[in-house]
């Protein structure tokens, strides 16, 4: 579903935040990218919708292969397919301000599927329920909590049918209370069969819910495996050490 | 914020105070009675504050109509010419209007150019802001209106039939492109800043969704940032307002055109000006009114205004 090859990332002229990543994903697999802050995970996520512009590598999402060298027309149409099959989940949530729940839900339909609202609406009030605020769509996000913004921001995702879903630390901005009903909601799209990359702290999530855990630092990963291997018995020392950091 | 939460509690304990003063039950906490008298307190200054600004708007025009009455000013001058004045109203607000519009289509282009990163449109677009804005209006509307059909004479001679004719502007049509062209080249950089303003998580989302750069834009950019560059558009009409006068310089029979004809043919300058600078007041009152309004419209969503 997912496969990167000999993936790059530099910013400005040194700093060499993703150094040769090869990774496979397959489809309904669920994957937690664990590491300590700076090691890439975020930015590892970011290029596979290429909301950052890997330096040099080949990325292929669902078929759809792009070679991150070259800049051409035929890549940046190949780059638009690979966003419309990936959904992307962000730490600060990013719901459009000025639109409703709904409007917020049928907005990727509606104007890069090119559905009639009418068309989009039945499946976003689906999608609303499914998430648990069928009775906030016609809310402004300001008057969302946290928790049920990020829940909107899963819907819309999920509004454009994606095959893939990213999640990057969607549950750091929220107050500890809040983080139990979206990690709920990512678990049902997980037993779902949805494909998850999943960037996060939620221990429990990568522990029971993942089917593998990949520890980076410095730029690669360093180990993965099933997530029972990891956390009971990790290779590499520099795992040993984060892993104990992490769960005292 | 805080003060508002302990005005809403002021409004609360205002209601009951007088029959109790003891500490009472509110939602589950109590508020002990020597914060009612601090809330109240708060309460009664923003009151004290309010009339008293009401008492001294009221003294001043008393007073500025007392200024009127010993100088003698003379009404009856004005209410005799007052009509003739209003007649150039229309022209001020057609210019003003249209030119407007104008300056709107060119500051959303002058925007999008400034922030392209095509290189002829974006040097196009930073050359018009920066000559515009470094040259005065009142150069750029003699330009228009004088230079121009000096432009046309010669590239007629250097053989383009017709152009010397096209680019000879009656002064109406001169006035409202130089107003235009003026205006849009400030409010280029008022809508860059409105644009560059909504954060880039706002624009990642919707690259996420698979939305082109323009789809974004349109959609989920740029009516963030009309909400924030409405205060100063607004500004910007309202000034226009006041320099669609300019177009008098053509010997345009607008508002203060008219006024300081009359003004000067009776030597009655006083009333007049007075006279034209209360309707410049009022059209300007009445667009702040219009600014209001549409201000509370785009809030909706917005949690300050609930």
């Amino acid at each position: 579903m997912v496969k990167i090859e000999n993936l790059h990332k530099v910013f400005g002229r040194d700093i060499h935040v993703l150094q040769g990543i090869d990774l496979q994903v397959t489809a309904g697999e669920v994957v937690v990218i664990l590491g300590p802050s700076g090691s890439g995970k975020s930015t590892l996520l970011r290029c596979i919708n290429f909301l950052e512009t890997p330096t040099a590598g080949i990325i292929t999402v669902d078929g759809l292969t792009v070679n991150a060298g070259k800049a051409t027309k035929e890549e940046e149409r190949k780059i638009l397919q690979i966003r419309k099959k990936t959904g992307m989940c962000f730490q600060s949530f990013n719901l459009f301000p000025h639109m409703t729940a709904i409007e917020n839900v049928i907005e990727g339909p509606v104007t890069v599927l090119g559905q009639s609202k009418s068309e989009a609406i039945p499946y976003a009030e689906e999608l609303l329920d499914w998430v648990g605020l069928s009775d906030k769509r016609d809310v402004h996000p300001s008057r969302l909590s946290g928790g049920q913004q990020q829940r909107v921001a899963i819907a819309r995702s999920l509004a454009m049918k994606p095959d893939v879903m990213l999640f990057d630390e969607p549950t750091s901005a929220l107050d500890p209370e809040l983080v139990g009903e979206v990690v709920e909601v990512m678990e049902r799209l997980a037993d779902e069969g949805m494909t998850i990359l999943a960037v996060t702290h939620e221990m429990h999530f990568a522990r029971d819910v993942a089917h593998r855990v990949l520890i980076m630092d410095g730029g690669n990963w360093i180990e993965q495996g099933p997530p029972e291997e990891i956390f009971t018995n990790p290779k590499e020392l520099r795992s040993q050490q984060f892993l104990a950091h992490i769960l005292n | 914020m805080v003060c508002r939460e302990a005005l809403f509690y002021a409004s609360q304990v205002t209601l009951r105070s007088s029959s109790m003063s003891v500490p009472q039950e509110t939602g589950g906490s109590s508020i002990p009675a020597e914060a009612h008298a601090v809330l109240e307190e708060i309460e009664n200054r923003q009151k004290r504050f309010k009339r008293n600004t009401t008492i001294a708007l009221l003294a001043l025009t008393v007073f500025i109509f007392f200024l009127f009455y010993i100088i003698k000013l003379d009404f009856s001058f004005m209410a005799k010419w007052v009509g003739f004045i209003l007649t150039g109203m229309g022209v001020t607000l057609l210019v003003s209007l249209l030119a407007i519009s104008l300056a709107c289509v060119l500051s959303i282009l002058g925007a999008l150019g400034r922030l392209s990163k095509n290189p002829i449109a974006n040097s196009i677009a930073t050359a018009y802001v920066s000559l515009i804005r470094g040259t005065p209006l009142l150069v750029q509307v003699y330009m228009w209106y004088l230079a121009l059909p000096q432009l046309g004479k010669a590239l007629e001679e250097l053989g383009i039939p017709g152009i010397q004719n096209a680019l000879t502007l009656p002064a109406i049509p001169a006035g409202i492109l130089a107003l235009g062209v003026c205006y849009g080249a400030y409010m280029t950089e008022t809508v860059r800043a409105g644009i560059q303003s909504i954060t880039i998580g706002q624009r990642e989302a919707a690259k996420a969704l698979g939305m082109t750069e323009t789809q974004a834009m349109r959609r989920i950019i740029f009516p963030q940032a009309l909400r924030i560059i409405i205060p100063p558009i607004s500004n910007e009409f309202i000034a226009m307002i006041k320099d669609s006068s300019l177009v008098s310089l053509m010997g345009v029979w607008e508002l203060s055109y008219r006024a300081i004809k009359i003004g000067r043919r009776y030597f009655q300058s006083l009333e007049m000006l007075i006279l034209v600078a209360f309707i410049y007041w009022l059209m300007c009152v009445i667009l702040q009114y219009a600014q209001e309004k549409i201000e509370t419209h785009m809030a909706r969503g917005d949690r300050r205004v609930h």
